[in-house]
């Protein structure tokens, strides 16, 4: 294999590896917050594409404007449904929780297909024109764009997390919620907040993958597994381990593919099982003590 | 240790069951017969995935019979029995397609049953059909349907069987040799896959890169990246998912250079917007429903398919893609067949009358079936398009 396709698998393994981050991102985020993984990730990926392309082509809305009122809308729609499908059932068992987040998931993508209807839409590019060449290899205007949201996304939430008050307060949360509450830190703030922050996230790489791929009511389950696994082996803790899983997902995947792409998602959810078991606390993250 | 086990199960459950069905929505939906009320109504049923994976297809599926059915007995039902079309939904899925089958059978005691939707129910509902011998007009497209031939079990839509050597016979024609083969994962992909593999080479053609991606992928890049390295003349592409838009756009992206042709999968206007620019010049093999010029202006066929896109039309708002034009033969098939039949026929009557098809001028093709062909189209059927100015035109 030469060089330049090497370079090509390397940019492709980049470039899904940064949208299984931002999903990975919304898993890590919710589960900090109140251990629930929360299936509904992956419809909040759809609807952020349903709703920029809805802006932008029903209400004829800016694109800018557009994705920006998809995300503002999803972040609305993911504090919406804590509210009043998590809290009310706040004290349930972790798995009742997640089975609601199933059946959420199952909701909105059914309204959606009522909404929007079962044809694929497609939504422009950020900004049009001819991939950058690169020692070979080409890289799309919109790739660059995923990733510059990526890196983005990484800079505010380390900002989030270190600067602000709200942040430390989601820290604190993460690292035993029962203290964060005696300590006077409102919890309940907290999780709607991060579903908030999740759902953002995930309509954020759902509008940034729109452009390319066209978006329909039923990608979100499919997409939501990869989250899923970039956020296991990201341990679920650290943000920036999450980002790190979903790159190494996209890569592990591309790496694959000149030997079957027939085992691409295969080997990829082989080396997922094979972490979960060996080290499950995740690739990044060293071993703590359990509390009893 | 349990919340590893719980996690493990989780990624099982969810890497087994990625196309979470997207509606639970059941129940019937009788379109009802209002003709002759002399006559007892003729009841067909029909099993439809409208709900679930499938549900893009069984919409139109579901869209086009009720339309035909309100036609039928509009124009006085058939011989004077009003025609009544009983759709049940298997929400995609096998099981729920033989459940939904044993009701039509054994609660409405259906002449015939169309469907289902999916290559996989159909294939299910086979058992239920032999038992109660009733005939079977299904849906999917999978070539196994008539290539596992079943006397009961006739199929409307194209199968990889027809379409697979006509592709094949365009890329030795134009010296394409060195073919680069990407498939979707699922059955409609496999069949397509499996074909071209085992008689690429009776075409002097060789499959130089043999890829896949799954309906959820969001890049083939990869894939395509491989396919250029191993030197491949063409891309040839079965598919039918949202996602085989993206193939063209990064072939656009790698500077491939070389032609993409495609299966009927794609010849719809989904794919056309989803590809954008980069779909211009791309070739699909498909029946004459989108240029119905091509049936010959003024024949049968064309009367036929032009009347039937301009009453879909006029009813839902959009143009009928292929799927709602495999509803209409199935129906028609079935119609066709009683009308030539005379009071007091059985079952097996029936599916003679059927197989006794010759001729019919349905959207997708003419259709005569055989005793050893349920499928009944021939090549003649099939033309070859090619997206010029956002829209599938007729190619050379």
């Amino acid at each position: 294999m030469e060089a330049s396709e090497l370079l090509q698998l390397v940019i492709a393994g980049l470039k899904n590896g940064s949208i299984y981050a931002l999903l990975a991102l919304g898993f890590t985020i919710v589960y900090a917050a109140t251990n629930v993984i929360n299936f509904a990730q992956g419809e909040f990926y759809m609807l952020g594409g349903m709703l920029a392309v809805f802006a932008f082509s029903g209400l004829n809305v800016p694109l800018v404007a557009a994705v920006a009122l998809a995300v503002v809308t999803v972040a609305g729609i993911g504090a919406l449904f804590e509210r009043l499908a998590i809290r009310p059932r706040k004290d349930a068992d972790p798995m009742a929780l997640i089975i609601i987040t199933v059946g959420g998931s199952l909701v909105f993508a059914s309204v959606a297909r009522h909404l929007f209807g079962s044809d694929a839409l497609p939504l422009p590019e950020f900004t049009p024109g001819p991939s950058f060449v690169f020692a070979g290899a080409a890289i799309e205007r919109q790739t660059i764009w995923i990733w510059v949201i990526v890196t983005a996304t990484v800079i505010g939430l380390t900002l989030l997390y270190n600067r602000t008050r709200l942040g430390r307060a989601m820290r604190a949360c993460m690292e035993n919620r029962e203290a964060a509450r005696l300590m006077g830190i409102d919890t309940a703030r907290v999780v709607m907040v991060s579903f908030a922050l999740a759902a953002a996230l995930g309509a954020l790489a759902g509008v940034a993958v729109t452009p390319l791929t066209s978006t329909r009511f039923d990608i979100g389950a499919g997409i939501a597994v990869k989250g899923f696994a970039a956020a296991i082996l990201g341990g679920l803790g650290s943000p920036l381990a999450a980002v790190a899983g979903g790159l190494l997902l996209g890569l592990i995947e591309q790496a694959v593919i000149p030997f079957s792409s027939v085992l691409k998602d295969v080997v990829a959810l082989a080396v997922l099982l094979l972490v979960l078991f060996v080290r499950p606390q995740g690739l990044f993250r060293r071993t703590r003590k359990e509390k009893v | 240790m349990s919340r590893r086990l719980v996690i493990a199960g989780l990624i099982v459950a969810l890497a087994l069951g990625t196309a979470l069905p997207a509606g639970c929505a059941g129940g019937d939906d009788a379109t009802d017969g209002s003709g002759d009320a002399g006559k007892e109504p003729y009841v067909v049923g029909a099993v439809l995935s409208l709900t679930g994976a499938q549900s893009a297809l069984g919409v139109p599926e579901k869209n086009a019979i009720d339309l035909e059915v309100a036609r039928i007995n509009a124009e006085g039902g058939i011989n004077g029995h009003p025609l009544e079309v009983i759709i049940e939904d298997d929400a995609s899925d096998v099981d729920q397609a033989i459940a939904r089958t044993t009701k039509l059978i054994e609660q409405d005691n259906v002449l015939a049953i169309i469907g289902s939707t999916g290559t996989g129910q159909s294939m299910a509902m086979r058992d239920e059909i032999n038992l109660a011998q009733v005939p079977q007009v299904a849906l999917g497209s999978g070539a196994i349907i008539s290539r596992e031939l079943d006397p009961w079990v006739f199929q409307t839509p194209w199968t990889a069987d027809l379409i697979v050597p006509l592709a094949l016979e365009y890329l030795a024609d134009q010296g394409l040799t060195n073919v680069g083969l990407i498939t979707e994962d699922t059955g409609f992909g496999k069949d397509g896959r499996e074909l071209i593999g085992a008689t690429a080479a009776d075409h002097g053609l060789t499959v130089v890169s043999d890829q896949v991606f799954k309906p959820a992928d969001t890049d083939m890049t990869g894939q395509l990246t491989v396919i250029k390295g191993a030197g491949a003349d063409v891309v040839l592409m079965w598919s039918s998912v949202a996602a085989s838009s993206i193939v063209p756009k990064n072939m656009a992206q790698l500077n491939l250079g070389i032609p993409l042709v495609c299966s009927h999968g794609v010849a719809k206007q989904e794919f056309i917007d989803g590809a954008g620019e980069a779909g211009e010049g791309v070739l699909a093999f498909a029946g004459k429903v989108l240029a119905p010029e091509t049936y010959g202006v003024g024949t049968p066929s064309y009367e036929a398919a032009t009347g039937f896109v301009e009453r879909y039309t006029e009813a839902y708002g959009v143009a009928p893609d292929h799927f709602a034009g495999h509803a209409y033969d199935g129906l028609y098939l079935v119609v066709e067949a009683l009308k030539r039949l005379d009071e007091g026929f059985t079952p097996s009557d029936l599916r003679d009358e059927i197989e006794r098809t010759s001729g019919f001028p349905g959207i997708g093709g003419v259709f005569t079936f055989s005793a050893t062909d349920h499928n009944g189209m021939t090549s003649d059927d099939i033309v070859m398009y090619r997206i010029e100015g956002g829209a599938w035109v007729l190619a050379e």
